[in-house]
């Protein structure tokens, strides 16, 4: 089916390419071109190493990415398949296979092929908080995991520049004082919408909590003046804290970004409300283990260069944050005993 | 920074990257089940290891052709190209079958071009304004703006009303399968995850006019079949004069605005905004009766309309970092891979690439029409391809886009059993059109509706004055369309009454 797709692709971009004579086929091939400089840099850049492990890639691997194109999920997803393709010498194929927060893609792959070619890349925040919500009932452990090996640049709680609350704290008791009239502008499902039931139940803030949609629809609503706190993450609001327009209160981050040390954890509040969204390869359980070992060796030595470093702090004000098989699967662990703790009032 | 914006642009390479794109752009629109979104779902990570300028100018390039190719296979085949070009079909496959196809295609081109120029031009000159304008958009007046786009079903459907709302009220239920938004609880999933995400409009639409146009071609099988086309094959200029084209400029400035209007909202985008603006154009027209007979205006308005949703839609993604739609998202990703960060500041801190996609806009739009006018001598003899060879690789490639969509082999069978539904509403002379506007703005009336219901307590109604200006807006059409229905349903029925006393 899948090679079906792939043919019918080509078929259509040589169809393209036919139609629109010279001008365009040069672009390609220049495009073409461009990108293999590209590779061979970096190609020098690491030097060839030997085999990770007893097992040896030598088909196409396919990865699926749970969240859709253009977000922080699938940049990452798609920079370590670029990264892997230069180290594996195999081709690393990404598709996105979205909806319902990564759930849909998990339950499609959760019992995929286990010959060590699929992979799915998510987040962990949608891996832990689908089934803490009880989206979906499997969690991490319906996986071979094979890395996290990124982290994000945290959810930040944004309210207006005007407004009165310069701290978490100080928010929390404004709603104490008013209670059912400060709107704070949620998702429903995700992980905003565990950070708001935490600060319901554990912070005892007394919020009239409305649903405003995706981070983009948060923004317009907490800009337009129907809400006036929110979650946005960092790199979202980033414009308007600096045009002061907008101010963060705390990041929910476990600790500030490397490169935003002045954020205020929102745990040195609520010691609960840490919601640490790292992204993670994934693996169909029962897969391979020499070829889970083999990847996650892979994947700790392309994202030790300078080059991946540059791009984490470009992209999430980030350093590289990545683990080894071990401690993918406790840091797994430790925030689905964090999430599953919130259950009762999700 | 113009200048600096405009050499980023005018270097051979970005010169050919948009050619590239808007010629790709252009084949993935025409192709019924391709659309402008998987062309740039495509592309986008080829653009990562681009330059800022490069990258950004090659999606929008991509943008532009693909929401213009749609019109190609509206206008032939009567299956709109992508959502955008619904609306076309209306009079463009008229024309096509009183011999005017290329007539219809220049027309349609044109004034693509028109319209996505007076879209760049409201995005240079108006931002700001029209930020404020979009910021005021909220739960409320979306909620409103759903209502009124829906009433426009009584406009839209003419003297059989009932039909129109029966298809309406079924794409607006169809639209609720799948996870409710808010609450996320499944809804008429039957337990199936592939049920989760609910139906994709892509599915929905090849469903409702490719699949039924092939079925309802299979009837005549077996008939004697006149192969001949009547079809002007010499193409003069764009087919059309220009003392023709003059006449259209008022209406191509009024769709066109309508357009970008509803670009600049998000969430609702050009399949609606093409569709919107030809019914105005209807309602608005000294001939309204001529439209669907296969007259330019119909075309003019649909695809100017869509075409300005373009520069609509790049309003509030650039100037306020919001995205209204699949599209705007990615484009959104595509710049920040390249640390350009839409939002207020994006003027001080990249003001050359804000610059440089403008001017790629500009470009872009001029490479399509050059494209789609050399194409359109080419693109006509697809008429002459006998049909039973043509409409099965339509359906093939309808299959595909369907995968493609989110690579789920489930949605073939949605499309499969959308095309057996399409096939019975119209054998029953019920319209499938309305049933889309049903579909796309079911689901924002819902979500706006429950958010609203959230608000009341602390935010009431009367604080909104664009919610009552719409609301009022909406029992005026109500009143008006329904009045000029029932006035036209007379009509028809007196003349019948008069053939039948004549026999």
């Amino acid at each position: 089916m899948k090679k079906a797709i792939a043919l019918s692709m080509a078929a259509a971009m040589v169809l393209g390419l036919t139609a629109c004579g010279g001008s365009s086929s040069t672009a390609a091939t220049t495009a073409a071109a461009t990108e293999a400089a590209k590779e061979t840099e970096a190609a020098a850049a690491e030097a060839p190493a030997a085999e990770a492990g007893d097992f040896t890639f030598d088909k196409t691997v396919n990865v699926y990415i749970t969240h859709g194109a253009g977000g922080d999920t699938d940049y990452m997803a798609r920079m370590l398949s670029a990264a892997l393709e230069q180290k594996l010498g195999v081709s690393v194929v990404c598709s996105n296979v979205t909806g319902s927060n990564g759930a849909t893609c998990m339950q499609q792959y959760k019992d995929g092929d286990k010959d060590g070619y699929t992979y799915v890349c998510s987040n962990t925040a949608a891996l832990n908080g689908n089934e803490a919500t009880g989206m979906v009932d499997f969690g991490y452990d319906a996986f071979e995991p094979v890395a996290v090996y990124g982290i994000q640049s945290g959810e930040n709680l944004v309210v207006n520049a005007d407004a009165p609350y310069n701290t978490l704290k100080e928010l929390i008791d404004a709603t104490v004082a008013n209670p059912g009239q400060i709107k704070l502008g949620i998702s429903t499902g995700g992980g905003v919408y565990i950070e708001a039931c935490v600060l319901t139940n554990l912070g005892g803030a007394q919020f009239n909590i409305i649903d405003s949609g995706d981070a983009s629809s948060r923004l317009t609503a907490l800009l337009g003046g129907e809400v006036d706190a929110t979650s946005l993450p960092y790199s979202v609001a980033a414009d308007y804290i600096e045009n002061g327009q907008l101010k963060s209160l705390c990041t929910l981050l476990s600790k500030a970004p490397t490169l935003l040390p002045d954020q205020e954890p929102a745990s040195a509040t609520i010691p609960e409300l840490v919601i640490d969204t790292e992204y993670v390869m994934l693996a169909p359980k029962g897969t391979d283990p020499a070829a889970v070992k083999a990847m996650n060796e892979a994947i700790l030595e392309v994202t030790s260069t300078d080059d991946w470093k540059q791009k984490c702090n470009d992209y999430s004000y980030q350093d590289p944050f990545v683990l080894n098989l071990e401690d993918t699967i406790k840091n797994l662990d430790e925030q689905r005993t964090l999430f599953q703790s919130f259950k009762e009032f999700l | 920074m113009l200048l600096e914006g405009l050499s980023a642009v005018l270097q051979p390479m970005t010169i050919i990257l948009i050619a590239f794109g808007t010629a790709i752009g252009i084949i993935f629109g025409s192709i019924p089940g391709l659309t402008a979104t998987m062309a740039i779902v495509m592309f986008l990570p080829v653009t990562y290891s681009m330059e800022a300028s490069q990258g950004i100018s090659m999606l929008m390039s991509l943008y532009i052709g693909g929401i213009s190719g749609g019109l190609i296979s509206a206008i032939l085949l009567n299956i709109p190209g992508t959502p955008s070009s619904v609306a076309t079909c209306f009079d463009g496959k008229p024309m096509a079958d009183k011999g005017q196809a290329g007539k219809a295609l220049g027309t349609g081109v044109v004034f693509s071009f028109f319209g996505t120029i007076i879209g760049i031009a409201l995005l240079v000159a108006l931002t700001p304004l029209l930020c404020d304008f979009a910021l005021k958009f909220q739960a409320y007046e979306y909620c409103a703006l759903a209502m009124f786009s829906l009433s426009m079903v009584i406009a839209l459907t003419g003297k059989d009303m009932t039909k129109g709302l029966i298809s309406a009220v079924l794409g607006a239920l169809l639209a609720t399968a799948g996870l409710a938004p808010i609450d996320s609880k499944p809804r008429f999933t039957f337990g199936l995850y592939q049920m989760n995400n609910g139906f994709a409009l892509l599915v929905l639409l090849i469903g409702l006019f490719a699949i039924s146009e092939v079925m309802g071609y299979a009837e005549s099988v077996r008939r004697q079949q006149n192969f001949t086309v009547n079809n002007d094959a010499k193409i003069k200029g764009a087919g059309f004069t220009l003392a023709e084209g003059i006449k259209q400029i008022p209406n191509c400035i009024v769709s066109a605005i309508i357009g970008v209007a509803i670009g600049i909202l998000p969430g609702i985008g050009g399949g609606v905004s093409c569709m919107i603006s030809y019914t105005v154009s209807k309602n608005t027209s000294k001939h309204p009766e001529l439209y669907g007979t296969g007259i330019m205006d119909g075309v003019v308005a649909s695809e100017a309309a869509n075409n300005g949703t373009i520069g609509g839609a790049m309003i509030p993604l650039l100037a306020l970092g919001i995205p209204g739609d699949a599209v705007t998202a990615m484009l959104l990703g595509g710049l920040q891979v390249h640390n350009v960060a839409p939002g207020p500041l994006i003027y001080e801190k990249n003001g050359a690439v804000v610059y440089a996609i403008f001017c790629a806009m500009v470009v872009s739009a001029i490479f399509m029409m050059i494209f789609m006018l050399v194409g359109m001598r080419f693109f006509v003899s697809v008429l002459k391809v006998p049909k039973n060879f043509l409409l099965p690789i339509v359906i093939v490639l309808c299959g595909i886009g369907a995968i493609g969509n989110a690579n789920m082999l489930f949605d073939t069978y949605t499309m499969v059993a959308f095309g057996l539904m399409s096939y019975l509403m119209i054998k029953s002379k019920i319209p499938t059109v309305p049933m889309i506007l049903g579909f796309i703005l079911g689901p924002t009336f819902e979500t706006n509706l429950r958010r609203v219901s959230q608000l009341a307590s602390s935010d009431p109604f009367y604080h909104h004055p664009i919610f009552m200006v719409l609301m009022a807006a909406m029992v005026l059409v109500v009143i008006f369309s329904s009045r000029s229905n029932l006035k036209e349903a007379k009509r028809a029925e007196a003349a019948e009454a008069a053939a039948e006393g004549q026999q």
